[in-house]
């Protein structure tokens, strides 16, 4: 009786779940015809995929697919490499006043983006970086990795003090630990960190958005806001692009969701 | 991941990312050109047509054209102006707060000599070139020229003809033939307007409802800070008080307080409601799209919410001012305001040869009329930065009943004077 309720429950939660992704598909093969005259819930009488071909052509969506897993990749690798290093000296290396060190960099975490853009835009102008794919490259490395520093210190802090001593003991240097010791034993919290840092970048919005103004820069979620005119919509055309949009998400966290859950299970365990 | 692997993704990774760096052209033998209107607008077609006229006239230059979101255009535009990256020609929004901010930041070319010399001034009419001229502080209507316009906008009243046939009415001309059809539509049990609450339409429609009773000089006032304005004079609580009572008559959905703009349309263009009063930018969209029925449009009666289309500015920070120059004067071109009038769009400066589709002839037949009869009176949220929102929560306060006419006036009033001390700080 329990066991089928939570079933119940699940299945109510997964139909509430995929409706809106259910909508977004109905209307990104329909016509703007139909849409018209019949609404967003009404059925198409056929699929037409000219909503995506035309919004493929129109921005050139191969390029921000491009651009979009040239940034989210580079930041993600980036910003993992660059909290493992920050996070081995906080964690394990127990630099002096490492609790201020944290708080700081949560405090530059939770700052809202708006607050910075203005910054940012000044800085990258300033450096001639402006317009470029390392501008926010750089800018999402230290975004992410102040918070991938911030959650891998904890993770190290109870790191086994037993294998630090015997790696000692058997003559490894720091830089031997770090590399043969730690980052091994603590790769399945790292491939989580890769998993969501590259979703996250992927879905940044803003920050792109000054920061990327030639078409040629731009990323996925840039690209399509072309679509949302000054008092027009196309719906047709934004369910399109919508669907676009969300497949490369979805395809990455197919092939990467072993990562995950191998991430979090090892949590859990420890 | 074996290391290995991981520091060659990296290096591959850095390495489209460094050559994707900034090579944006900036020899002499290119135009920038960005703008924001979709590829089957009407702006969006005649544009094209004028990007290939140029590039015939200009042997050697390329257009270097790139099409952007409203609202990243909307969002980034002074920081891009005031960068080495700035295009030499985009289209902005017209308006103070926007076109008007960025000619008082000094981030736009004055281009009165030009407009002179090329004669622009005169192909614009009155009414039309008000978008086009800011002071120095940024308040349209006088001053310095910062951008031409191509096109206009004026919001008019569509009705579903087949609908008025079947009550036996005849077209809306004036406010008494309109309110009599409403209730008409209503003592048959339909709807007769459709409205959008959550978005312009709504607070649009009371704006044209005191517009009735207002005239140039109360417009000015109005929207260019010319004299006193009183938000409970006779045109404004006239717009309130109708207002009100088109929703205690049914004439306007309790209901439409949470529609958007688009809904609206589509409820129209449905056949759900047989009237919608709306703008210009509707057009193309009911043309294309509504075949189930027979449609017309009669422009509002007296001054009606309408200006420029949006501008073609030149960002001071324009390598290539000349081909910007000559860019505009294409655009306005009789060939190709032609092709933006025959493509559903309101041409500013079109040839004498009537458009050959008759809808598209009298949608600017009606706009030439509202021109020469100087009764475009702009847009009610563009005196405040800001008063957009507070205009739709307070006409969606009226439509709940939450609020009575005057308090929504009221409202209005104390935003709209706490904006005037600071214009042009």
């Amino acid at each position: 009786m329990r066991r089928h309720a939570v079933l119940w429950s699940m299945i109510v939660l997964a139909v509430v779940m995929l409706v809106p992704f259910f909508i977004v598909v109905l209307n990104a093969v329909k016509t703007p015809e139909e849409y018209s005259t019949g609404g967003p819930l009404s059925l198409p009488s056929g699929v037409s995929l000219d909503g995506v071909i035309a919004f493929w052509e129109r921005v050139d969506f191969g390029e921000k697919l491009l651009n979009s897993v040239v940034i989210s990749g580079s930041v993600a690798v980036l910003a993992v490499v660059v909290s493992v290093f920050n996070a081995y000296a906080l964690g394990i290396g127990r630099v002096r006043g490492r609790l201020w060190i944290l708080v700081l960099f949560l405090i530059a975490n939770t700052l809202p983006q708006e607050a910075l853009v203005y910054p940012l835009y000044f800085l990258a102008n300033e450096v001639g970086l402006y317009d470029t794919k390392t501008a926010v490259i750089i800018i999402f490395t230290v975004i992410q990795a102040a918070f991938g520093t911030y959650l891998l210190t904890s993770t190290l802090g109870g790191f086994p003090r037993e294998l630090l001593e015997a790696a000692r003991i058997d003559g490894a240097n720091k830089w031997q630990t770090l590399v043969r010791i730690v980052v091994p034993i603590s790769r399945p919290t790292l491939g989580v960190l890769f998993v969501f840092f590259f979703i996250w970048t992927w879905n940044e919005f803003f920050l792109p958005l000054v920061l990327l103004i030639s078409n040629e820069n731009q990323t996925v979620p840039v690209a399509l806001g072309v679509l949302q005119g000054q008092r027009m919509m196309d719906a047709t055309m934004t369910s399109a692009s919508a669907l676009l949009g969300v497949i490369p998400a979805i395809v990455f966290f197919l092939i990467f969701q072993r990562a995950l859950t191998r991430g979090i299970t090892a949590g859990a365990v420890k | 991941m074996p290391k290995r692997l991981l520091v060659a993704a990296v290096a591959a990774l850095m390495a489209v990312a460094g050559c994707g760096g900034s090579d944006s052209a900036s020899d002499s033998n290119t135009l920038k050109l960005w703008h924001y209107e979709g590829p089957d607008s009407a702006m969006g077609v005649a544009w094209a047509e004028a990007i290939k006229q140029f590039e015939a006239s200009h042997p050697g230059v390329k257009v270097e054209f790139e099409e952007k979101g409203f609202e990243q255009i909307q969002k980034t535009a002074p920081m891009v102006l005031n960068s080495k990256d700035a295009p030499d020609i985009l289209e902005y929004n017209k308006g103070n707060a926007t076109a008007g901010l960025l000619s008082r930041q000094g981030l736009l070319t004055d281009i009165s000599e030009e407009v002179a010399k090329r004669g622009w001034d005169k192909k614009l009419g009155p009414g039309i070139d008000t978008t086009a001229k800011y002071d120095e502080r940024g308040v349209m209507g006088s001053g310095k020229w910062y951008g031409i316009p191509n096109y206009a906008e004026y919001v008019m009243v569509y009705y579903n003809k087949d609908m008025f046939d079947q009550q036996g009415l005849a077209a809306p001309k004036t406010l008494d033939e309109l309110t009599a059809a409403m209730k008409k539509f209503v003592a048959a049990g339909i709807t007769p307007l459709a409205v959008g609450g959550a978005e312009y339409p709504a607070h649009q429609i009371l704006y044209q409802l005191a517009l009735t009773k207002a005239d140039r000089d109360w417009v000015d006032r109005f929207q260019r800070y010319t004299g006193d304005v009183d938000f409970h004079d006779k045109a404004w609580v006239y717009g309130a008080e109708t207002f009100a009572e088109w929703l205690r008559e049914g004439y306007i959905s309790k209901d439409s307080a949470g529609v958007k703009a688009e809904d609206m349309g589509l409820a129209f263009m449905q056949g759900k409601n047989p009237i919608m009063i709306s703008g210009s930018w509707w057009y193309g969209r009911v043309q294309a799209q509504v075949k189930d029925f027979q449609w017309a449009s009669v422009p509002w009666p007296g001054m009606t919410s309408g200006s420029s289309g949006n501008l073609w500015v030149v960002p001071k920070g324009a390598k290539n001012k000349q081909l910007a120059y000559d860019f505009i004067e294409i655009t306005m071109s009789p060939a190709i305001q032609d092709k933006l009038r025959d493509a559903g769009g309101v041409a500013v400066a079109p040839s004498d040869t009537p458009a050959a589709d008759p809808k598209a002839k009298q949608l600017n037949d009606d706009f030439s009329e509202l021109s020469e009869g100087d009764r475009l009176a702009f847009y009610p949220d563009w005196p405040a930065p800001g008063f957009y929102d507070v205009q739709v929560s307070s006409v969606q306060k009226l439509i709940t009943g939450q609020a009575g006419p005057h308090e929504v006036l009221t409202e209005l009033s104390d935003y709209y004077k706490e904006n005037l001390a600071s214009v042009g700080k």
